[in-house]
């Protein structure tokens, strides 16, 4: 039977009793080994605590190395140290009762009350210990609950009350007298359990004396295994370490109380008693040295092993290698299409995935069996699960063996699954399925257009690639990640895999108004995508480029559109009007490819983005698509509007700066009239890149490669051509014009409250050009203003992904369109309140 | 109280007989579905108590949907 909800979980201290009750061994002996290397009986190995070596035998349960889940042993401690974890805790009781009789400072009419107001606090439904807790201490503040610190005197015995202090992390004092354990501990063990109640605590599961330790629980050895180097010599964990001080001077302490030593020695080896047992919890105890190992490295205690990145929990528990998967760097590969992935030939040889022998396919794998070569059996999963290596040896035993039942463990072949994967994983499109195509080489391959939903590029990025074992979760796979089925992105239902840079540029070439080709240039394109016939001539020996085009559609489509002014008309397979650009075929819109994906399907659409590609990078390689430093010697006439629009850009920002002097300037509202001028004059000056630009577009058309980059959206943009070609324009810290830097003035090249462009950061100059050093000064400035806010915000906005997916992460969509969590409970009755799937909006149906 | 009608969803206490049927609709228990505080402005002007299933509902600008929430103690 399992518990349908968890009511509650309760955590409570252990006691002395229960210490030794569950302990195997009272250690005695602050050592490890003897001189033959043997575990020293009562010592911190000892042998009732469980085996860490190979053949030997638990001395307590009789278990070996895999079965024995090791025993726990207890330290008594000849004098009593605080816990330093309840050292707060202890603090507040001390505080809270009198000294003297123990009681707690309340009165019985006090304490009712407070106990009812509690009560009242806890039982009223709040499960949420948060908001009990705050409840209270709201109570507290209101004064309905009084605070036993500031009781003067007792209300029981009369008592005057002394003054508690800790000073962290376990000292006591009282009236600036030491406190010392055992004092503390037979304080505490006096507090009656209806007190304690009234306290907070619940006496039933723990005593507060037990905060106190008389016994100290010592880990089995399984907990702490200490390793053998390879000269033969034994390295003890940490945890050993820690233990065999705690029990040197708990030794040292006995025999010098057996032997009457003065008192300050005593208290002097007390005190570091409770030094070591406060760092065997947390060596990272705030206000005492750290414990050190041998070699100056600080110790990893118990709170080390959990806390943290690289903690126990987050490292080990939240986070997990696995097997079957591998890691290397990607880089891109024409041939494939979106949907596969080229695996290197060495990676396939050591990734395996099963082979489920049936009566139906024990033909099949007995012949991978027999194989000695590439893809052949690597291991043998016998029907009782042992699992053997196929070696030279076994190989023809085991053919006799193999049975429907058994598992054959086969290397990767063309065809399998495999899921790509690229971190930082933000979204479902970070892990896809792809086909594996084995190839030769050393860096796993995938096709540019898959780059975009994993936002790889080929600079050096690595992927991890999983196999997927079991047949569900590669039928899972196949059916719900591959990229095929994920071209339309989650997000707009626009495609999220198209064609991009260069094949933009390749496809406007091939396809743009009057583009003709000969009968050998048709022929080499059209082959290399596997068309063998050509389309009809649109004059002699001249073969019109949207017909060549048109020979990868299928050959019932029709197509109709306007795009941005454009029309487009594709009837039965033919590109009778207009050109093929981002719109149609490209990322974040592709209206095309949305229509190809509805009508013929994902497979479809798969093949034709492949050959849609190649084609293109065919064409855009065939009329040689480069950049030059010819594309940015400006035309005289551009040139000519080049100094107009500086001149008059400067005229403008003048003419403002004489109003603002002036006092003409109109105020804008909410703003004072510097921040006037300073708004205005910023729009003004960073109207000149735009004024540029309307040139640029002007005079300069697609036979400038850059400009022919910029208009078909395959790389940069038309400002990028700008600030190459024609000026760099107003530079910009934080929004505004650059500052600061000297009084009054940005550089000390210039004057004092020079107010002009120059002296804010209007350059004139452009990348072509070169820079004038204070243009170069004002650049950089820009620059490194907006490097560190793209950082902060990717920072910024990367954690609250974070945070969002870690709140969300187990919500799903039910049959029903209802979005539950993980308990079944309703978060939305319908999905985004309208039941829409975004990657399918888009679709007619 | 704010008293722009337009601005504010419906809301509506359901009756036993009406709760029972949206818990049975949804295949859960009143306890599943979200909360709405006794003390929330909407819930005091139509007096519902603890135990009660309140539907509001929504109007999106692609859509207009019911959802449903169980009032709790504050």
């Amino acid at each position: 039977m399992h518990a349908e909800s968890i009511e509650y979980i309760k955590f409570t201290t252990i006691s002395p009793e229960q210490i030794k009750k569950m302990s195997v061994a009272r250690l005695i002996v602050p050592d490890t080994y003897n001189d033959e290397g043997y575990p020293i009986d009562s010592g911190l190995i000892d042998q009732r605590l469980g085996v860490i070596d190979p053949g030997l035998r638990c001395k307590t349960c009789g278990g070996r190395i895999k079965t024995c889940p090791g025993h726990f042993g207890h330290i008594e401690l000849v004098r009593p140290v605080i816990h330093p974890e309840f050292a707060k805790t202890i603090y507040s009781l001390l505080q809270s009762t009198c000294h003297s009789c123990h009681r707690i400072l309340a009165t019985q009419k006090e304490a009712a009350e407070v106990k009812e107001k509690v009560a009242e606090i806890v039982s009223s439904d709040e499960l949420d210990t948060a908001t009990v807790l705050s409840t209270i201490e709201e109570e507290v503040g209101k004064g309905k609950i009084k605070k036993p610190k500031s009781v003067k005197k007792c209300p029981h015995c009369g008592a005057q009350q002394r003054k508690i202090k800790l000073e962290r992390p376990t000292f006591f004092y009282i009236d600036s007298n030491k406190m010392k354990a055992d004092e503390i501990r037979d304080w505490l063990s006096k507090i009656s359990d209806d007190d304690l109640k009234l306290l907070g605590m619940d006496p039933s599961a723990t005593r507060p004396e037990w905060f106190v330790i008389t016994v100290l629980l010592v880990p089995p050895v399984n907990v702490r295994p200490s390793i053998t180097l390879e000269s033969g010599e034994r390295s003890e964990d940490d945890l050993t370490h820690k233990l065999v001080d705690i029990m040197r001077i708990n030794q040292r302490l006995e025999q010098d109380i057996d032997a009457g030593a003065p008192q300050i020695i005593i208290d002097d080896l007390w005190e570091l008693l409770q030094y070591q047992v406060t760092t065997y919890f947390n060596n990272e105890t705030p206000g005492i040295p750290v414990a050190r190992h041998r070699s100056t490295r600080p110790l990893k205690t118990l709170a080390q092993r959990l806390k943290g990145k690289e903690g126990r929990l987050r490292y080990n528990l939240s986070g997990k290698r696995v097997n079957f998967s591998a890691r290397t760097v990607i880089s891109p590969d024409a041939s494939l299409t979106i949907n596969q992935v080229g695996v290197p030939q060495k990676i396939a040889e050591v990734l395996t995935i099963p082979l489920y022998v049936t009566k139906w396919n024990i033909d099949e794998a007995k012949r991978y069996l027999e194989r000695k070569e590439y893809p052949m059996v690597l291991n043998v999963i016998t029907k009782e699960g042992m699992r053997k290596r196929v070696t030279e040896v076994n190989r023809e035993e085991l053919l006799k063996l193999v049975e429907p039942g058994y598992v054959l463990e086969r290397q990767l072949v063309n065809g399998d699954v495999g899921l790509m994967n690229r971190q930082p994983t933000l979204h479902k499109l970070s892990i896809m399925a792809h086909t594996i195509k084995v190839i030769p080489g050393r860096t796993l391959r995938i096709h540019v257009s898959a780059c975009n939903p994993y936002n790889a590029d080929f600079d050096g990025d690595e992927m991890n690639l999983h196999v997927p074992q079991s047949l569900e979760a590669q039928a899972e796979a196949r059916y719900l990640m591959q990229p095929r089925d994920l071209i339309l992105s989650p997000r707009d239902g626009e495609p999220i895999m198209a064609l991009q840079e260069d094949e933009l540029i390749g496809i406007f070439l091939l396809t743009r108004e009057g583009a003709t080709f000969t009968k050998r240039e048709a022929c080499s394109l059209l082959a290399g995508v596997g068309v063998t016939d050509l389309p009809k001539q649109a004059s002699k020996g001249k073969y019109s480029g949207k017909a060549i085009f048109s020979m990868i559609l299928p050959k019932d489509f029709s197509f109709d559109g306007k795009l941005g002014g454009e029309k487009i008309s594709i009837e039965k397979g033919e590109l009778a009007e207009g050109t093929i650009t981002v719109k149609l075929v490209g990322e974040g819109n592709g209206a095309l490819l949305i229509k190809l994906f509805e009508q013929y399907g994902s497979e479809f659409v798969n093949t034709f983005i492949l050959n849609l590609s190649k084609l293109a990078v065919a064409v855009s390689a065939m009329m040689g698509v480069t950049v030059s430093v010819k594309d940015y010697y400006n035309a005289d006439q551009v040139n000519k509007e080049l100094t107009a629009i500086i001149d008059g850009t400067r005229k403008k920002a003048d003419e403002l700066l004489k109003k603002y002097k002036e006092k003409k300037l109109d105020q804008l509202p909410g703003y004072t009239r510097k921040e006037t001028f300073e708004i205005e004059v910023m729009a003004e000056l960073e109207s000149a890149r735009t004024l540029a630009a309307n040139v640029l577009r002007k005079y300069v058309g697609p036979e400038n490669n850059t400009q022919l980059m910029a208009m078909v959206k395959a790389r940069g943009n038309i400002l990028n051509f700008v600030q190459t070609s024609m000026l760099l324009g107003q530079q910009a810290v934080r929004g505004r014009r650059p500052q600061r830097g000297y009084r009054g003035r940005v550089l000390p090249y210039f004057t004092r409250r020079d107010n002009t462009p120059e002296a804010k950061g209007f350059i004139t100059s452009s990348f072509f050009t070169g820079l004038k050093p204070v243009e170069f000064f004002m650049h950089a400035m820009g620059s490194r203003d907006s490097a560190m806010s793209k950082s902060l915000v990717i920072a910024q906005s990367g954690y609250l992904q974070r945070r969002l997916i870690n709140a969300m992460q187990d919500f799903y969509v039910g049959e029903d369109l209802s979005v539950r969590d993980a308990a079944g409970a309703l978060v939305q009755t319908i999905y985004g309140g309208d039941g829409i799937d975004p990657s399918k909006e888009k679709l007619s149906e | 109280m704010v008293k722009t009608p337009e601005l504010i969803l419906k809301h509506e206490i359901l009756s036993d007989s009406e709760a029972k049927k949206v818990s049975k609709k949804y295949n859960i228990g009143l306890d599943k579905f979200p909360r709405i505080v006794e003390t929330d402005v909407q819930v005091q002007k139509l007096k519902g108590k603890p135990g009660d299933l309140v539907a509001i509902s929504r109007k999106d600008p692609t859509g207009n949907y019911t959802y449903y929430r169980l009032v709790v103690k504050d």
